[in-house]
């Protein structure tokens, strides 16, 4: 799953909550600012080298890109076909491939599948970022990063419950998974209506189960003084280390430097 | 004159004197005319429930499902009515604290309650995080907290688990840090609501020992709802029975327990030695005290009663002991035992064929090494062991949802590695523990009719076998009532409803009768008694060793994914050392009975009419 905490002991992982939050931030900033894929492959070349430091469970990875390729796919050619000329600065961009449609209909532009390639790669930049960010931080840096943007508490413990269910969610989705496989369910029918209409016997109870599972966890809850008072003692001080003022300084010269390359020098444009 | 008025002023003396006492004896809780309905609800879940419980005092509360244990106990900590609604009337009062003017909050520092699933109360992602969550709600300061958190871990044996991921506990550790979540709060109360359901024996043992510690330590007082006994008429101090939204009766837990007319009622199980004492009570022959409560009492007794009214001690002395002719009379008895059930199995007809199956996790790790075992069609064979041992593996490879990483299991002439689950479900019939991880239709006819959709039957046949079904269950009453709205007894019945409208030959269930009451443990088991004699072959999981002794033909200990022991209940019940290693507490009378190893011989007896067959006169004529 995307949101294990995987335990280790590297610079990123040490690295305060709140760093490691405003240099993801800073790297969507970066990623969103240049279209080029060139540039967008740098930027994919990187964050791999972080993943890689940290030692990214890379068959992890693979597994969730796998099942995108379609996507992937569909997204390359819906850019290519749907953008026109006139949405890219560059000559070269504007170039027509060729028509999909009889009378210079729907015409397939060089920028387009070029956006399209630049779509792909900050999907994967972004997915290998969130996966380093949740990788390397536990949930309750998470907590109490959220505690500190003063997000209400009710919010942030919504999210760690969320959390904390979602393995024995699925637990009990396998185990109804088997009941109704004994009782003959076939989960591979054919047709549009045929898929839906099998997995009905196992999302129903899944979702009884899980009201019955929620009902008395507000029980568990109010038995246990939740809501008594608005706030809850907190359990770690987070506090900033040289590392961290480092790193951010770091992450602010990066910035500046490609906003400047982007706006100053107009590269990376299409 | 004078003497009589003195007399009687000492007597008021002392009543006044008693009265003073009574007055300082704390009541920790009170109730006053407590009725409550559910909303919608026409009848009343609680009825005028007037009862109090002393300080310090460990109370258990008993009755059959539906009596409302659970109700009574939500009362206690205000979730009636402050979250649930319905109609509450009466006076609550927990600690001094009036129940309907605290919130529920506030009150959890007074009254910890459990609830019955501990998978849904625990909030934390680790041991330490999850018993922290109720100080921090209070605001306790860091340090404290850490401190309480590591003082309460000790006291329900978790010391040391501290950053243990919840998730990777097992269903008895689980279960010990939800009452941890509660004990860290320091009530002065605690209320559980059957904590142990779910428990094997060894799990159950643990909160129970647990719970003793805790009530002879400190100044806890305890209610604990349950429905098993054995192990609690020690510790109890009172029982409470509840029947149908009343307070039925209230004593000691000796009392109730010798009184068998009253927990048939009740819908309580009674203890085996105490049945077997019940007999000699009604043949006049002890008191009602001196019915047994436990296995030594039960075996002095026995001992006591042989000279004077059994026939098998003479008998012994006639032949000499246990030598040759006496031996051949056990085996004789043996085989009239067998006689008298129903056909064990006559035909050499194979139902499970499993050879050299060995199955590993993904993760590497080995769940079953080595299984070699034939069923033939027509038995009866219960599956017991630790929970891990490999039960449920070993299960599920019978109707093909795990599949052997090597070796073979062939059921009904099918090599389950060449089938799909859903092709094997026609002949293979795979009752689950839990009822509603499979129940999704709105009325229970639909729910019946969705297996044979599956295996492509329709109109009339389906329809047929739906109707004939629902006879034979006795769920006819429910057939378009919403499965969910049914008990959890009912709701059982129809998941073995569902499963027997295929018509399977064979017949794996597990755990049939978790979490229901003695009445519906016994018509779930007669149930399955009378589809055995209908010749289908039974396998049951089960950790009710009382039930499996008395249903079972054939017993198979597994341990560490292997067999340990295969045979009669008889057999396999008499070696203690093996079954204490596998973690399995015999039935009560097979302990009883290997007690009384000096008179019986080799010979285990499981029902209590073998116990009194000892003492009646037609067995001696017989021989």
């Amino acid at each position: 799953m995307l949101i294990e905490y995987l335990p280790g002991d590297t610079l990123i992982h040490r690295l305060d909550v709140r760093t490691k939050m405003f240099g993801f931030l800073g790297f969507m900033i970066l990623s969103f600012l240049f279209q080029d894929p060139t540039y967008q492959l740098l930027i994919v070349f990187s964050i791999g080298l972080v993943a890689f430091w940290i030692k990214i469970p890379l068959r992890k990875i693979g597994g969730m890109l796998v099942p995108l390729i379609p996507i992937i796919l569909s997204i390359i050619l819906i850019t290519g076909f749907t953008f026109t000329p006139e949405r890219f600065d560059r000559v070269s961009s504007q170039a027509i491939l060729f028509y999909a449609l009889p009378g210079d209909r729907l015409g397939a532009t060089v920028g387009g599948f070029l956006m399209g390639t630049t779509f792909i790669f900050r999907l994967i930049s972004m997915m290998i970022a969130s996966s380093v960010l949740t990788l390397t931080t536990s949930m309750d840096d998470f907590t109490q990063f959220f505690h500190k943007m003063k997000v209400p508490a009710e919010v942030s413990m919504m999210l760690t419950t969320a959390i904390r269910f979602l393995p024995t969610l699925d637990k009990k989705r396998k185990l109804i998974l088997e009941a109704q496989k004994a009782r003959g369910t076939k989960l591979n029918e054919k047709g549009i209506v045929g898929p839906i209409q099998s997995y009905l016997p196992i999302m129903i109870p899944l979702f009884i189960n899980s009201i019955m599972m929620a009902n008395s966890l507000s029980m568990a809850m109010l038995n246990r003084g939740y809501g008594l008072t608005r706030t809850w003692t907190s359990m770690r001080e987070l506090s900033f280390a040289l590392r961290d003022y480092w790193t951010i300084l770091l992450i602010v010269l990066l910035l500046t430097l490609a906003i400047f390359v982007r706006f100053r020098l107009q590269l990376g444009v299409l | 004159m004078e003497t009589l008025e003195t007399q009687e002023t000492i007597k008021t003396i002392k009543t006044i004197e008693t009265v003073k006492i009574v007055k300082h004896v704390e009541n920790a809780i009170e109730l006053s005319n407590i009725s409550y309905y559910y909303p919608n609800a026409q009848e009343p879940s609680l009825k005028n429930i007037n009862l109090t419980v002393e300080k310090g005092k460990f109370i258990v509360l008993m009755g059959s499902t539906g009596a409302g244990k659970t109700t009574l106990s939500l009362c206690l900590n205000g979730l009636i009515p402050q979250l649930l609604e319905g109609k509450l009337t009466g006076q609550v009062s927990v600690a001094g604290k009036n129940v309907g003017k605290t919130a529920v909050q506030s009150l959890s520092k007074v009254l910890g309650l459990v609830l019955q699933d501990p998978e849904a109360q625990i909030i934390g992602r680790t041991v330490e995080e999850d018993t922290a969550f109720g100080p921090r709600n209070f605001l306790v300061p860091f340090d404290e907290i850490k401190q309480r958190v590591n003082k309460t871990l000790e006291k329900v044996r978790l010391k040391g688990y501290n950053q243990r991921l919840t998730e990777e506990l097992s269903g008895g550790e689980k279960q010990r840090l939800a009452i941890a979540g509660v004990l860290v709060m320091e009530p002065e109360i605690l209320v559980l609501d059957e904590p142990t359901s779910e428990l094997d024996p060894i799990g159950r043992s643990e909160i129970y020992a647990t719970l003793d510690d805790l009530h002879r330590k400190k100044d806890l007082t305890i209610l604990l709802v349950e429905h098993s006994s054995e192990e609690l008429i020690q510790k109890a101090d009172e029982i409470v029975v509840l029947n149908q939204g009343e307070v039925f009766w209230k004593g000691l837990p000796s009392e109730l327990f010798r009184n068998l007319p009253l927990l048939r009622q009740w819908g309580i199980k009674p203890l085996p030695v105490s049945q077997l004492g019940w007999n000699f009570y009604e043949k006049g022959w002890i008191s009602f005290a001196e019915i047994p409560l436990d296995i030594p009492s039960a075996e002095g007794l026995i001992r006591a009663l042989l000279p004077k009214y059994g026939h098998w001690h003479e008998h012994g002395h006639g032949h000499g002991h246990g030598h040759g002719h006496g031996h051949a009379q056990g085996q004789g008895q043996r085989r009239d035992r067998l006689f008298k059930q129903e056909p064990y199995f006559s035909e050499t007809e194979i139902a499970v064929q499993v050879s050299d199956l060995i199955y590993q996790y993904n993760s590497g790790q080995t769940a079953l090494q080595g299984i070699n075992l034939t069923i033939k069609a027509g038995e009866f064979v219960a599956l017991i062991g630790q929970n891990g041992a490999g039960k449920t593996t070993l299960a599920k490879h019978f109707n093909g949802l795990l599949k052997p990483t090597s070796g073979e299991v062939i059921v009904e002439g099918m090599n389950t590695s060449r089938y799909d689950t859903s092709d094997l479900s026609k002949t293979i019939g795979y009752v689950f523990q839990n009822p509603d991880h499979q129940i999704f239709s709105t009325t229970v006819e639909k729910e019946l009719e969705f297996g044979l959709k599956n295996a492509g039957y329709k109109g009339q046949e389906s329809k047929d076998r739906v109707d004939q079904v629902l006879e034979y269950t006795g769920l006819e009453k429910y057939r378009s009532v919403h499965p969910f709205s049914l008990g959890k007894g009912e709701r059982q019945m129809i998941a073995v409803a569902s499963i027997l409208v295929l018509k399977p030959k064979l017949l794996i269930i597990d755990e049939p009768t978790t979490g229901s009451d003695w009445a519906g443990v016994q018509m779930m088991m007669a149930l399955i008694r009378k589809l055995h004699t209908a010749r289908t072959t039974i396998i049951m999981i089960s950790h009710d060793m009382d039930l499996v002794a008395q249903y079972a033909k054939r017993v198979i200990v597994l341990k560490d994914g292997g067999i340990m022991l295969d045979g009669t209940p008889q057999d396999v019940f008499s070696k203690e050392q093996i079954l204490v290693d596998s973690a399995i507490i015999p039935p009560q009378l097979c302990r009883l009975s290997s007690q009384l190893k000096d008179i019986l011989g080799h010979k285990t007896l499981i029902e209590s009419n073998e116990f009194m067959a000892m003492f009646e006169r037609q067995e001696k004529t017989g021989c």
